[in-house]
């Protein structure tokens, strides 16, 4: 997703990219769970919340192409269905935390007054694991997807505010920028026009990287019973369920855990591979 | 009629530990309507901090600088806006000083659209005007800055600080970061422009050629000050200060024999956290006595201004440096004169 919004703009870092087998690979991959999650209602040959005591825990099979779980509810289904809430909670949590933390990592680079102050703020938060997040939230509002959302972007907010100061504290520094304010320009229009433009290619990369991670956090979260509550499918939830039956019928926790493992490697190596395509040193 | 431009005692101090860096320090000089003053001097001697504390790019910590007889270090920030469009700066890194992600034709119209300047299609058309004043073509508006090479960009940075239609331009050494042949593309380029639209240029630079090319008067700056001020011939006839004939001295020279007797300056800039007492150039002036050692010196001298103690009782410059730059320089300033003539043929 990031790699195609950043496309237009360069045209080679997505070349670049491409010549990257595994980049290549992983951004297929990508735009085909994206595109399983969006249209899982289409390719889901069950309905995933409908329960089948006849056929309760079943194997891979003809029938069932990811077999059964414990309530007989087809495990094929319940993988679209629970990437399309694993995505969404992830891409939720990236986007709020996200733009907070980059507001907040502008406003640094830009008002050097305020920086001291909103980055101390900014390790107080990283200074908490996510985990806890949860957990408080959680208590606080009762578990479910929007605790798990709204721990996870506040984990995200200090990330993003340090990526983001970093990169425009160096783009501060240019010449175009007191060009800028050699011209008059209001603060709003310098940062919009001149100085988040130009920070994007670092906060695309960080923003791929991070949602792989977020995903496992959400997951974890939602493994530990904080999160997505049954029936709802959602990964995490859905590896949980199945460590009751774990030696009995193994896939129903190693399928969506393989899931959770493939779409986190898949943004993972998409980061990577970004950085590398959009930083010019490292082009050969 | 009051000056364009009134500088007057100003200073730039950058708290550092327990003292301050005095980056500029009482710095004082005028700039009149289509005049060219050059500020020169080496570098961290505080050009580009003075240049940006006139356009008040900077806080200043001190002194006052009118234009037009109006005090701009106490404008409000509606006021500057306003100031903005009647000053402006062309930067010395073509590179660094376009946003490689708008097109030209953007960066160029947006100081308009900023000021509320015209209609869009008025912008348009004026910002294809400006393209052709610096020598570029109306298509060129759609590309981005990484297509153009370092002359092209530096052309780009002129039509932006044009497009207000500016009184005063801050040059920041706008051709030291291009190579020779496009140097005096540049520098006639700004020439002409001064003359079309009657600019005054405040222009920094570290090159004596291009100052004696471009200046009607000279300033020559060391260590946050100003140590002479004079008309150009007059500056390079007669170089007064001891540190303004090191600078003149200092041009290489491809004939070894005609050396002259001019030392060569010894030890490096002194600190500007902690400078000299007396006259900031005493450390390395060879000329230096006692009273150079506690005494500031004051300016003297009327408008060849030269700030040194021993301005009157210096020996005459060394007969082989008498009005002289280097041959290489003057070789350059042929190559400006010519191209500036071709320039003017073509038209």
């Amino acid at each position: 997703m990031s790699a195609t919004v950043a496309a237009p703009r360069r045209p080679s870092a997505l070349r670049m990219m491409l010549r990257d087998t595994g980049a290549a690979v992983s951004l297929v991959f990508v735009v085909l769970i994206v595109l399983a999650a969006i249209f899982a209602p289409f390719l889901a040959p069950k309905d995933p919340y409908e329960t089948d005591l006849m056929a309760i825990m079943q194997p891979p099979s003809a029938e069932y192409w990811f077999g059964t779980d414990g309530q007989g509810r087809d495990l094929f289904a319940r993988t679209l269905y629970g990437l399309q809430v694993t995505l969404f909670m992830g891409l939720a949590s990236l986007i709020v935390g996200g733009v907070i933390g980059a507001v907040v990592g502008f406003l640094a680079a830009y008002y050097r007054r305020l920086d001291g102050l909103l980055m101390r703020l900014m390790d107080i938060l990283l200074s908490f694991p996510a985990i806890l997040f949860g957990l408080a939230l959680a208590a606080i509002f009762g578990p479910g997807l929007t605790s798990v959302i709204f721990a996870l972007s506040i984990a995200t907010i200090p990330l993003m505010a340090r990526i983001v100061r970093g990169a425009a504290v160096v783009v501060m520094g240019l010449d175009y920028i007191e060009a800028a304010r050699a011209i008059g320009m209001k603060d709003a229009r310098l940062i919009l026009r001149h100085l988040a433009p130009n920070c994007l290619s670092p906060i695309f990369v960080f923003a791929t990287l991070r949602l792989g991670q977020v995903i496992l956090l959400g997951s974890a979260l939602s493994f530990l019973g904080l999160g997505a509550q049954p029936p709802v499918a959602e990964l995490g939830a859905m590896a949980s369920q199945g460590r009751n039956f774990l030696f009995i019928a193994p896939h129903i926790s190693v399928i969506p855990s393989v899931a959770i493992f493939l779409v986190v490697l898949a943004f993972n190596v998409l980061g990577d591979a970004l950085r590398d395509a959009l930083d010019p040193r490292l082009r050969i | 009629m009051t000056h364009l431009l009134e500088v007057i005692d100003i200073a730039k101090h950058y708290p550092a530990g327990k003292g301050a860096v005095k980056a500029v320090d009482g710095v004082s000089f005028t700039l009149e309507r289509g005049e060219t003053l050059a500020l020169v001097g080496e570098s961290g001697c505080g050009k580009s901090t003075t240049a940006r504390l006139v356009l008040r790019l900077i806080e200043l910590s001190g002194g006052t600088v009118r234009f037009n007889g109006e005090d701009i270090t106490a404008l409000s920030p509606a006021e500057l806006r306003r100031f903005r469009r009647k000053a402006q700066i062309i930067f010395q890194d073509p590179y660094a000083s376009l946003n490689p992600r708008l097109r030209v034709g953007d960066t160029i119209m947006e100081p308009m659209e900023v000021h509320g300047i015209g209609t869009p299609a008025e912008r348009r058309a004026r910002m294809e005007e400006l393209l052709g004043l610096v020598g570029l073509a109306p298509y060129h508006a759609q590309r981005y800055p990484h297509e153009f090479s370092g002359g092209q960009r530096q052309r780009i940075g002129i039509a932006r600080a044009l497009a207000v239609q500016p009184e005063l331009v801050v040059c920041d050494e706008p051709v030291s970061a291009l190579d020779v042949s496009i140097q005096a593309q540049v520098v006639n380029l700004l020439k002409d422009l001064q003359a079309r639209f009657g600019l005054s240029f405040l222009f920094i630079a570290h090159d004596l050629a291009v100052v004696k090319h471009m200046a009607d008067r000279v300033a020559v700056m060391y260590l946050g000050r100003i140590v002479e001020v004079a008309e150009k011939n007059a500056l390079f006839d007669n170089p007064r200060h001891p540190y303004t004939r090191a600078l003149l001295a200092a041009i290489p020279h491809p004939d070894p024999g005609r050396r002259g007797h001019v030392t060569p300056l010894g030890g490096d800039l002194p600190s500007p956290l902690n400078p000299p007492p007396g006259c900031h150039f005493h450390t390395r002036c060879p000329f230096a006595t006692e009273i150079c050692r506690k005494d500031d010196p004051v300016p003297t001298g009327g408008a060849h201004s030269v700030t040194c103690h021993h301005a009157d009782t210096l020996p005459p410059m060394g007969a082989a440096y008498q009005g002289h730059i280097s041959e290489t320089a003057v070789r350059r300033l042929a190559l400006y004169a010519e191209a500036s003539a071709a320039r003017a043929g073509a038209e």
